[in-house]
């Protein structure tokens, strides 16, 4: 069985959420930054707007610093309603003219280089402790122009981060909660469409499942594109096993017809034996049931060594085998039998070969080629079994023909001679039809292609062409 | 008969001492606590105010029966001294700090003397009303003018401060040395409502010159303008504490109070706890019951002071006090805007406005 190891579905998903998640914590990370940014900015600018209120209204009159502070300077400050917030106005000698006189870590040499480059003062923002507070102060100088006399007043104002902590906070928090409904729709949505892409996958699953185990024609589905092939291969199985089973049937129909004629033929023999008073007839007719049951224990001979090589290929792997020894071996064994039918063999080859494969079967494959030559033999021919080496074409191989000098096969029947019990309708010869596709099954097994060709003048030349294999060699 | 009861229950020490350090004179008074059992220590809380003594005592009755076991130590001083004595004496803070000064109590929390308490009652009285969960105003005063009807001789009582203005041009030297007025450089209160009146209306500076040149008389506080007021040394009180007169005006019907029509300066009195609390916990109970409805309720009917709540009611609800003929209310924020009333420079214009207009009055008279 297989195993489901991954499922699309969950790294879809797993995918996707990870996607989002990074994104969204980016964004989250970022508007973090910018509600802080932004909350800085705006309250920075208040800050400034009061300590220009202030400087505005700071004059000076005879030499004498006059301060004036407006409202709206401190109702500038009082927008952050929660916040403490500390000022201090003081001369160019630091001493406080007005406001708190303890402000700490004031920036006294950026405002001094500011006052001695005679240029613009610009805000100079610093955070410091105070009264145990953070607390974010700006530092503004003001150039104080009277006759030839040039004075230089200095404004701190600062103020605790209460109102901008919040403004962040809730900037980040309006984010958050945009951020989170972002997800879950998005989420639901890629949900969505995941469910939705595997969605024909999930219907051939399902057509599949719902078929009779009987059904084999091909599925029609709508798929996309991407999912095609896959229905195509399930389809194109679909169709070899149907092929298989329809053959399988025919065999099993076919063999059934084979082995169920003789036996009627054999009942009936038996029954006029018995009948029979004539001894020498009696004879005859018992003759004759042992010549039926010799085919039918051929043909079941046959029956049963197709079903163990169908068991071999399954079960047994290949190991060399010497392809010259075993055609000798072979042709000995027939050689007997072919002599009571005065057919001579003659073994021509001279190479010694060995190649990758099953003995018993290759075995098998020559027996049924070499008997079925013979059979087809008129007496005093001669069946000709060579092996040799062809190195003519790119890809060098070995050729075996078994050649007879009989009636041939007409080239109508060549294409059906490899059906299971096949017989010639102008064949009177006893068989069972099984041999050669027996052989040819082994041929293909092994493959090696298989050919029929006519002999001069008369016969049939059998030809299997085995492939070079690598690493195994012949020798002349 | 309960509270008259409390009343002669209470030890009421009325002991003109001299503060320690800051050398300024308070009345210091001590409840007792109800818990009658001598060998039993109960805990004291000490409270600083500018409020009378009588004005808040039914505050204090409230809270000893609930917490029969606490003595309430009361030193009632005047707004400035308050302020000061804060201070310059750290080891002797109160628990509790009462003053309708709003600056000097802001400038105070501002600093970090205070210390912060989310008190469950604040959701009882409206958003502005406290500050920070620091400063919690819990009154709701306007500032008003008396007038002794005598000097009015058949015109009509002024309204508005254009008409005390017309009045007092009219009666020109009927008035010299007969307008009351708190002196802003003793008093915290007088110099946050003549401040602010500086920043509302345009005839502060024809007030000021008419006070000058009618020669004013400067008062350090409303009980003494007032009686000043009942005895005929002054006809015109200006900038009074609207409690305190409206009860003179009960009480003498031909001193009428009034809110002036073009616009009524709305004042807080606010608490706060100092940092250096000793008894933290009494003083949380303390602020609790002063924003209560209960607290607000009595403020309502037994001190005479308005409360801040909108909700209770009573003869000296808000609701009453809209009743009465006022100009619009100009409630002075509790917030960072008092700041400007405490800064220097801006102390130093008003003072400087304030002498060029009256000092020569106090030179004369001595």
């Amino acid at each position: 069985m297989t195993k489901a190891t991954t499922s699309i579905r969950r790294q879809l998903i797993l995918m996707v959420a990870t996607v989002l998640i990074v994104i969204n914590v980016v964004a989250l990370w970022g508007a973090h930054i910018y509600a802080n940014k932004a909350a800085k900015e705006s309250y920075d600018r208040l800050l400034y707007g009061s300590a220009l209120q202030m400087a505005e209204n700071i004059t000076i009159l005879d030499t004498q610093v006059f301060i004036d502070l407006p409202v709206s300077a401190f109702e500038t400050l009082a927008l952050s309603a929660s916040d403490r917030a500390f000022y201090a106005i003081m001369n160019g000698q630091y001493q406080v003219l007005t406001g708190y006189k303890d402000l700490p870590n004031i920036p006294f040499t950026q405002l001094l280089q500011q006052s001695s480059e005679k240029e613009k003062f610009i805000p100079i923002y610093y955070e410091t402790m105070y009264h145990g507070e953070k607390v974010r102060f700006v530092a503004l100088g003001k150039r104080l122009l009277e006759a030839d006399s040039v004075n230089d007043v200095f404004i701190i104002v600062g103020q605790t981060l209460d109102a901008r902590r919040a403004a962040a906070t809730e900037v980040s928090q309006m984010a958050l909660q945009f951020v989170a409904l972002f997800f879950v729709i998005t989420l639901l949505l890629l949900l969505f469409v995941i469910w939705r892409i595997l969605q024909p996958l999930q219907a051939i699953k399902q057509a599949i499942t719902e078929r009779s185990p009987q059904e084999l024609s091909p599925l029609e589905a709508k798929v996309p594109s991407e999912i095609a092939p896959l229905l195509k291969s399930i389809n194109y199985f679909m169709a070899q096993l149907d092929n298989t089973l329809s053959r399988l049937q025919r065999f099993t129909a076919e063999a059934a017809h084979q082995i169920r004629t003789p036996l009627a033929g054999l009942n009936s023999q038996a029954q006029n034996a018995i009948d029979e008073t004539d001894e020498t007839l009696r004879q005859k007719q018992l003759q004759h049931i042992l010549e039926s049951s010799n085919v039918l224990t051929g043909t079941v001979n046959q029956l049963l060594s197709r079903a163990t090589l169908t068991h071999r290929y399954q079960s047994h792997p290949f190991s060399p085998v010497s392809l010259d020894h075993v055609i000798k071996e072979t042709c000995r064994e027939l050689v007997v039998w072919a002599l009571e039918r005065q057919v001579e063999i003659e073994y021509l080859g001279d190479i010694q070969v060995t190649i990758n494969g099953d003995e018993f079967a290759l075995k098998q494959m020559l027996q049924n080629i070499i008997e079925n030559a013979i059979k087809y033999s008129p007496k005093g021919s001669v069946v000709e079994v060579e092996l040799m080496a062809i190195n003519e074409r790119p890809d060098a191989s070995i050729r075996l023909q078994i050649r007879d000098q009989g009636v041939g096969v007409p080239d109508k029947d060549k294409e059906h001679i490899f059906e299971y019990f096949y017989r010639s309708p102008d064949n009177f010869a006893s068989g069972s039809g099984i041999g050669l596709s027996i052989a040819r099954d082994v041929a293909e097994h092994h493959d090696a292609r298989f050919h029929l060709k006519d002999n001069q003048p008369t016969g049939l030349i059998v030809e299997v062409i085995f492939p070079q294999q690598k690493g195994l060699s012949y020798e002349s | 008969m309960r509270v008259s009861c409390l009343l002669g229950l209470c030890l009421i020490l009325f002991s003109h001492m001299v503060l320690a350090g800051a050398a300024q004179s308070g009345t210091s008074i001590i409840f007792p606590s109800l818990n009658k059992q001598p060998n039993l220590e109960g805990e004291v809380l000490t409270v600083y105010g500018a409020v009378n003594h009588r004005v808040i005592s039914p505050l204090f009755q409230a809270y000893q029966e609930t917490y029969p076991n606490v003595a309430i130590h009361y030193i009632e001083s005047n707004t400035r001294d308050l302020y000061e004595q804060f201070l310059s004496e750290p080891n002797t803070r109160p628990d509790v700090m009462l003053s309708p000064a709003m600056d000097l109590q802001f400038k105070l929390a501002n600093d970090g003397y205070a210390l912060a308490y989310d008190s469950p009652e604040l959701s009882h009285v409206p958003k502005d009303s406290h500050w920070r969960s620091e400063l919690f105003g819990f009154t709701y005063e306007p500032i008003v003018t008396a007038i002794n009807t005598d000097i009015l001789a058949g015109e009509a009582l002024p309204q508005s401060r254009e008409q005390l203005l017309n009045l007092i041009r009219s009666k020109n030297h009927l008035l010299d040395d007969k307008i009351g007025l708190f002196d802003i450089q003793q008093s915290g209160l007088g110099y946050l409502a003549w401040a602010y009146d500086g920043q509302q209306s345009r005839s502060y500076g024809r007030l000021l010159e008419a006070f000058g040149t009618h020669q004013a008389q400067l008062y350090t506080d409303t009980a003494s303008m007032l009686d000043g007021l009942l005895k005929g040394q002054i006809f015109i009180a200006y900038n009074l504490v609207g409690a305190y007169s409206y009860q003179w005006t009960q009480k003498y019907s031909w001193i009428k109070t009034i809110m002036p029509t073009d616009y009524t300066t709305i004042i807080m009195r606010t608490a706060f706890i100092p940092r250096d609390a000793q008894q933290v916990t009494l003083a949380k109970r303390f602020i609790d019951l002063l924003l209560s409805p209960e607290g607000q309720h009595i403020l309502a009917n037994q001190s005479a002071l308005t409360p801040i709540s909108t909700k209770v009611e009573g003869p000296f609800s808000r609701d009453e006090l809209s009743k009465l003929p006022h100009g619009i209310f100009r409630p002075i924020p509790l917030g960072l805007e008092l700041l400007i009333q405490t800064d220097d420079a801006k102390k130093r214009l008003i003072y400087s406005e304030w002498r060029d207009a009256i000092q020569p009055v106090l030179n004369r008279k001595k």
